[in-house]
Formats: C-alpha cells, sequence, structure tokens
C-alpha cells in the first residue's frame, strides 16, 4: 500500500463515516433517526443536479449537493479523491489486480454519453442518475446483498450453535448480543435485484483489471459532471504537462497522465504527484490561465446524448394496467409522476423500512421505475408507527412527516376477496385482519351473520369488511391473513391519495360513524 | 361379594362420586386474589400475598419467566399491552424469592422492537441484574405434542416450557373475536407458527394449548381495560380505569373473574367456557374463593 497521505487519511475517514451511518440507517430504539446515510446523497452533486433537473425547482434538502458542485468549481474533483467511498474502496482493492490496459471502448467518450442522457432525461421529468451514482451504486449493493449475506451467515452460524448446544449457548449471548444489535440486520430480508445489485458493484470492480480507477475515469457519472465543472475552474497543476527529464508522474497518478498533459476533469487532486515529485515541482495553484485542453466533447456526443435522455425518458412510458394496481409507494407519496422525478433510487428507505415492507421495483413500475421502492404487504406491511423511510430519503421523494400526520397518508386501499376469505368461501371464523388493524376506529370490522356451515350446522360467523374512508392501506392485514400463498385481503393502488380525516381524539369522532352504532361492531353486542 | 360384582359397583358408584368429588373440591374452590389500589405496584403485591407470597411459586435458583402481553406497539395508557408497573413488581418479587433467572418475552405482532420499547417494558426491567427482556429467536420453538381437539401438535416457545416456573401477566382487553382476550389467550405469545390460523377454533385451540401447557401463576392486569377496538385499541376513549389485578393459580379462574369487569358473565367467553369443559379450572363464580384485597 501506498505510505500514508492526508488524502487516504481523509478517503477511510469517510468510508468509515458512511460505513457507521449505514448502520445507523435502522430502527434503534428511537422514533427519530439521529444520523443516516442520507447526508452523503445530500451532499451529492449528481443527486441534487438531476432531482432540481427533474423537479423544476430549487431542493432545499440539497442545498449541500450544490455547494459540493460550486467548490468543485474550485477544488476539481477533490469528491473522488478524498470522499467517495466507493473510489475508497477501488483504492483500496486495486493494488491486488493486475492490469491488462484500458479498454478501448471506454477510452473515448463513454463518460458522456453516460452522463448527458441522464440529465436529460431528468430535464424530461425521469430522475434516472440514481441507477448509476456511485454512492447509490454502493449502498444497494450493501442494502441489498452484502448486509443481508452477512446477516444470514453470521446468523445461520449462531443458529446451528443452538443446534450442536443447545441452551448452553446462553453463555455466548452477551457477545452474540452486541453484534445482533450493532452490526446485523435485524431480520433476514431476500431483496429482488440481490443479484444485479451486487454484479454492478463486482464489474466496477472488474474494470480495475484494465486500468486504475476505471470506473470513476471512464464511466462515473457524478464524477463526469464534478470534472465539467472543474474544467471552468481556476485550479491548475504547474507544471501541466510532464516534464522531459521525468515522467514520474505517470507512475503515481492513478487516472490521467497516460496522456503527457493533466486532464482537469480526471485528475482527483490525490496530490500523489506533488508528494512524490523527485525535484519537488509540481505544484497545485490557482492560476487565471488555462492550457488548451481540446474540446470536452464532440457535437455528435452531446446531440446524441440528447436523444439517448428523450429515448430513455420518453421510451418506456407503457404500463402493464394489472401490474400497476399492485403498485404501492411509501407513506406520504401521493402523485406517481412526482415520485419519479424526486426519488433517486438510493435504496434507503428499503434499508431503513422496519418491517421491510419496502422492496426495489424491477420492472413493475416500468423501466425508468427500476429500483425505486414498492411496498410488497404480503412480505411486511407499514409500520402504523413508524416514519423512517421518511426521515432518510435524501430528496424529500418520500416527505418526511410526524407521525400523526404519516398514519393519514393513503398507501391504498384493502379489498375482501370473498372467494379466498375463510369467513365467506368456507363459513367460519378468522378476523386476523380486524385483530391486526391498527386504526383506532378500526377500518375493518365484522357484521355477525348467521349461515349455516358447509357442515349443515348453523353458527354465527364474523364477515369482515373494509371501511374505506379509514383505510389507510398500511397492508397489515394483508400481511397477516392466514391463507397460504395469496392473501383474501388485498391493499390496492388508489389514484387518490389524499389523507384520511384528522380524527379528533374521543370520545366522538364526527368523520366516522360512531362505532357503537352498529350491533355488529359493539363488542357487547350480538350472541357469542 | 364377588369380584366382578365388586367391580360393577365400583364403577358404577365412580360415575355419582364425580359429581360429588367436584362439589367437594369446590367448596374450597380456587382462590381469586382481586387486589384494588391506584398504586399498581402495592396492589400486585397485595395479590400476591393474598395467594401466599411469591415464595410459594419460586424457589431460589430457579429460572422463572414473566410473559406479559408486549404483542402490540402501543403505549401503556392505551391498555393493549400489559401494564409495566406490574411487570415490574412480578420480576422483583421472583428476584426477592431467590429466582435465579428471570425471563421476560413474548411473540409480538407489531415490530418487536417497537413493541418492546413502547409498552414501557423494556425500559422498566432495564439494568435489573438477573433479568433479561429478550426477543425470541425462531429456533427455540419446539414442536409439542397436544393430543387436543383441534391441534395435535404445535410448536410453543423453548425458553417457556424449560423455565421452572411460568408466570402469566395479560392485560385485560376487548377482542374482536374471542370478545374478550385474558389468561388463556396470552398463551398465544409462546405459540410458533401461523398463529393467524387457530382463529377458525379459537376457543377449542386455545383449550388445547391451555390443557398442554400450564402456567403455575396468572396474574391479570386490570389497572386499565381496553373494552373495545381491540386487541390493539388506539383510542383512549375505549379505555377504562380499573386500577385491578386478579391474580390466581386457576388460570380459568382468573379469566373468568376479569370476564366480570366487562360487565360479562363467564360463560359469555366461548375460550373460558371451553377450558372450563375440559376441566382446566373453574369458571363458576360461586365456587370459587374471591378474596378482595
Amino acid at each position: 500500500m501506498k505510505k500514508v497521505t492526508s488524502s487516504r487519511i481523509s478517503q477511510l475517514l469517510f468510508l468509515a463515516l458512511f460505513l457507521v451511518l449505514f448502520l445507523m440507517t435502522e430502527y434503534r430504539g428511537s422514533d427519530r433517526i439521529v444520523a443516516a446515510v442520507n447526508g452523503f446523497f445530500r451532499a451529492n452533486p449528481l443527486t441534487a443536479a438531476s432531482t432540481m433537473l427533474a423537479a423544476r425547482e430549487y431542493q432545499p434538502l440539497l442545498l449541500p449537493g450544490l455547494l459540493v458542485l460550486v467548490a468543485a468549481l474550485f477544488l476539481g474533483r477533490f469528491f473522488c479523491g478524498w470522499i467517495c467511498p466507493l473510489g475508497t474502496i477501488l483504492d483500496l482493492v486495486t493494488g491486488r489486480i493486475r492490469k491488462v490496459g484500458a479498454l478501448r471502448a471506454l477510452t473515448g467518450r463513454a463518460k458522456y454519453w453516460l452522463l448527458l442522457p441522464l440529465l436529460t432525461a431528468s430535464l424530461l421529468g425521469v430522475n434516472l442518475a440514481g441507477l448509476f451514482d456511485p454512492i447509490a451504486l454502493l449502498l444497494r449493493a450493501l442494502t441489498f446483498f452484502f448486509h443481508p449475506l452477512f446477516g444470514d451467515t453470521v446468523r445461520g452460524g449462531w443458529r446451528s450453535l443452538y443446534g450442536v448446544m443447545g441452551e448452553r449457548r446462553d453463555l455466548l449471548d452477551p457477545g452474540y448480543r452486541l453484534l445482533r444489535d450493532y452490526l446485523l440486520p435485524f431480520r433476514e430480508t431476500l431483496y429482488p435485484l440481490a443479484f444485479l445489485s451486487a454484479f454492478l458493484f463486482m464489474l466496477i470492480l472488474f474494470l480495475e483489471r484494465y486500468e486504475r480507477r476505471a470506473w470513476c475515469r471512464r464511466l462515473c457519472p457524478l464524477g463526469t459532471l464534478l470534472g465539467l465543472v472543474s474544467r471552468l475552474g481556476p485550479l491548475h497543476r504547474t507544471p501541466a504537462k510532464l516534464c522531459a527529464d521525468c515522467q514520474a508522474c505517470r507512475e503515481h497518478c492513478p487516472t490521467s497522465f497516460d496522456r503527457d498533459l493533466l486532464q482537469m476533469d480526471e485528475c482527483i487532486l490525490c496530490l500523489e504527484c506533488s508528494l512524490r515529485c523527485p525535484s519537488q515541482r509540481v505544484r497545485f495553484r490557482f492560476a487565471g490561465s488555462c492550457p488548451q485542453v481540446g474540446p470536452v466533447m464532440e457535437r455528435r456526443v452531446f446531440l446524441g446524448g440528447l436523444v439517448g435522455g428523450v429515448v430513455l425518458a420518453k421510451g418506456f412510458r407503457f404500463r402493464e394496467p394489472a401490474a400497476q394496481a399492485k403498485l404501492l409507494r411509501p407513506p406520504g407519496v401521493r402523485d406517481e409522476d412526482d415520485f419519479l422525478k424526486k426519488c433517486v433510487r438510493c435504496g434507503e428507505c428499503m434499508k431503513v423500512c422496519l418491517r421491510s415492507a419496502l422492496y426495489p421495483a424491477f420492472f413493475q413500475a416500468g423501466v425508468e421505475g427500476m429500483y425505486t421502492p414498492l411496498l410488497v404487504p404480503r412480505l411486511g406491511y407499514c409500520e402504523y408507527n413508524c416514519t423512517l423511510c421518511g426521515q432518510v430519503c435524501p430528496t424529500g421523494a418520500i416527505p418526511d412527516l410526524g407521525r400523526e400526520e404519516k398514519q393519514r397518508q393513503v398507501i391504498g386501499k384493502a379489498v375482501f376477496d370473498k372467494n379466498h376469505c375463510l369467513p365467506f368461501a368456507k363459513r367460519i371464523d378468522c378476523i386476523v385482519c380486524e385483530e391486526h388493524c391498527p386504526i383506532p376506529g378500526k377500518a375493518i370490522r365484522s357484521e355477525r351473520v348467521e349461515l349455516t356451515g358447509f357442515d349443515g350446522v348453523k353458527r354465527v360467523v364474523q364477515q369482515p369488511y373494509v371501511v374505506d374512508e379509514l383505510c389507510n392501506g398500511c397492508g397489515i392485514c394483508e400481511n397477516v391473513c392466514p391463507l397460504e400463498g395469496k392473501a383474501a385481503i388485498e391493499v390496492f393502488r388508489v389514484k387518490d391519495r389524499t389523507p384520511l380525516k384528522e380524527v379528533s381524539p374521543a370520545p366522538a369522532m364526527p368523520g366516522a360513524p360512531p362505532p357503537d352504532a352498529s350491533p355488529y361492531t359493539d363488542p357487547y353486542g350480538g350472541n357469542s | 361379594m364377588e369380584r366382578r360384582q365388586f367391580i360393577k359397583i365400583l364403577g358404577m358408584s365412580s360415575l355419582f362420586l364425580h359429581g360429588w368429588l367436584r362439589n367437594l373440591f369446590a367448596a374450597q374452590g380456587p382462590v381469586v386474589a382481586v387486589a384494588q389500589g391506584t398504586d399498581h405496584a402495592a396492589i400486585t403485591r397485595k395479590a400476591l400475598a393474598a395467594l401466599g407470597g411469591m415464595q410459594r411459586f419460586v424457589k431460589p435458583g430457579q429460572t422463572v419467566v414473566v410473559k406479559p402481553n408486549i404483542g402490540w406497539d402501543r403505549t401503556p395508557e392505551y391498555a393493549a399491552t400489559t401494564n409495566p408497573v406490574v411487570v415490574k413488581t412480578l420480576v422483583e418479587e421472583c428476584l426477592k424469592a431467590g429466582a435465579k433467572r428471570v425471563k421476560v418475552f413474548d411473540r409480538t405482532c407489531n415490530d418487536a422492537r417497537r413493541c418492546y420499547a413502547s409498552s414501557g417494558i423494556e425500559s422498566a426491567l432495564h439494568g435489573m441484574k438477573g433479568v433479561e427482556v429478550k426477543h425470541l429467536e425462531e429456533e427455540r420453538f419446539k414442536k409439542v405434542a397436544l393430543n387436543g381437539k383441534v391441534l395435535k401438535e404445535w410448536e410453543l416457545y423453548g425458553e417457556a416450557l424449560s423455565a421452572d416456573v411460568y408466570i402469566n401477566v395479560p392485560v385485560a382487553k376487548h377482542h374482536g373475536l374471542s370478545r374478550l382476550t385474558l389468561g388463556m389467550k396470552n398463551v398465544m405469545g409462546i405459540m410458533g407458527g401461523n398463529r393467524g390460523s387457530i382463529h377458525k377454533n379459537i376457543d377449542q385451540a386455545l383449550a388445547d394449548v391451555n390443557a398442554s401447557f400450564r402456567p403455575q401463576l396468572t396474574l391479570i392486569d386490570a389497572t386499565r381495560i381496553l373494552t373495545a377496538h381491540g386487541p390493539q385499541g388506539g383510542n383512549l376513549a375505549d379505555v377504562k380505569v380499573l386500577n385491578q389485578v386478579i391474580a390466581s393459580t386457576d388460570i380459568v379462574a382468573a379469566d373468568a373473574y376479569a370476564t366480570t369487569l366487562f360487565g360479562l358473565k363467564p360463560a359469555d367467553i366461548a375460550v373460558t367456557r371451553a377450558a372450563y369443559q375440559r376441566g382446566l379450572g373453574e369458571m363458576d363464580l360461586d365456587k370459587m374463593r374471591i378474596v378482595r384485597v
């Protein structure tokens, strides 16, 4: 490994911070999350640029990202060399990967072909930048693959230890508790797209065999954006070119000295060349004069990028109606188009979700909805008192709401399928859905109906129904429905997601019919 | 008398004796201690004392499970979970009686972390020596042969099965299906698997489990009760403050008495009826010794 430089110390600190924040993006006994990894996205210029372009308005949450962009004007791509955790990981592993030389396909204008369509699509209302944002790529690989894998492995070991030791395993419990409470995911969750998330991450590592920081230099849209800005800035290296007598920079530079001239839009400010210069010639200075670096990109690349963006934003708009019916978004999301403008697919809401209710979409939300969060009630429901997803969302795509306000947000509406539901289909009691419904006045109620069972015996069965005005679509009913496979009650998406009426505190509930008015909901009424 | 004749008479007489024996025991009947007062720790201790104190149940060095209802993510005033003061007092009494370890847990319906925190039970017991507030671990469930009417076998929680003493501490509240959830329904908190599926025959299923798994002591928290929209509640208008706890070694008797707090008769609750018919305990209020303290 290289000797310890200040850039390396900064890199390691930020990587550690990233990992600590990653672990803190989890319920830890308090309704508010102290710190989450969303800071990295709020300070991410690509997130800021793409989200603001898409929403066409200033987003105060993303101000830090704009500030980093402005800083890049003066300091170049310092973010890449000092902060970016993905870059740090690449620097840490690259020494162990033998290089075979640059990949032809990537040496051209590939990075602009990636960045321009993404930004153009943003301008057209589809915020896709997160798909290739380095921080998001890393976070998703961790959230969907590596962290669950780690949890699965450790917990599996702990479990099999029980098979070996039985109750004596309790002796080791304090140690395991520490691990469980601070390092493991709370529950084992299998995510769709785990493979793709891990694959993209591994692919970025794989690119290291062609050259150092190949991803950062040749593809990364965030780096490319910062590079574009830094070209305009006053910071330059002297001497700009390789010195004829030494040329050691070519060896030290992780990114751009395979041409004779330092490319400021590729330089990540690691300062290796300056620190290692045998004759201490190399300086980075704020100088007005800009050495000739040639055009940013050819006109055809620019135009092609724009066209690519249009195709991306407008080419995949077909929606299968049946699939749309189950397209449930996190609480507080009221408009799909608005959501797609702001969601950067970072995966944090899915990481933090208390009941593992949120999963990344593959094609359910259309091609441009890939990696956006979907609520899958059969796997997990939206916990009534929890507001974590809104708290960690870096862009406000999921609004950060107070508890009462979040409880009134409508995710969808529950609908019974009487062909499956036991009290209807089998004429026997069940009511697990009503039991679990968290709405104080119960959005699922039941009526006592006297009927003849299929065994010929007369009995009273409680048949459930949904009170639409009270249902917020949290999905706990679908989650706990004891039927195997398909639930007999399902939450479906609704267009009108106006929040439920505020329920004035007890005793009278003006909006809803008083529960005692109906003999069916009177706890002591009817016969038992 | 010939042997055959003797056996006949014996068999015949046992038929009559059966009812007589029952009456004989009923004369003493199970003790149901009912304590009332605004100091919930004090009434818990009083109720225990009326049954002979915790040392009657817990011997030094034993492992005790105290099983409250922590099923829902609600704060204590909503009466959806057991009063943390009552739980804490019981745990203290167990320790005083010499318990080596006291374990407190429940299989929650909402997220376990939130339930443990919101119920106030986790924080009430925090830092107490020898006390473990635990989340359930899937691998500890053990298949138990119940050979009941509707449940032949079910997974029950290993730490509950292996405990020397098991103390059942439900909160008395309304339930949409079983009308009330009391002591016998609280046992669902140690049941594994798809618990919802027993709802189709909940009274017999709960009688099956309770016939096989029997808590040494049941203490029902009725310091405040949830009278409607149970078992989750969420509306303080549905909560009634009674400042009572009911304790008995007879789970059916405790449930039967607690039923009266809701203005119902013990026989109105199908679970109680089913358990009584199986001889799991007494539900006739006249045949219990109700000790008010």
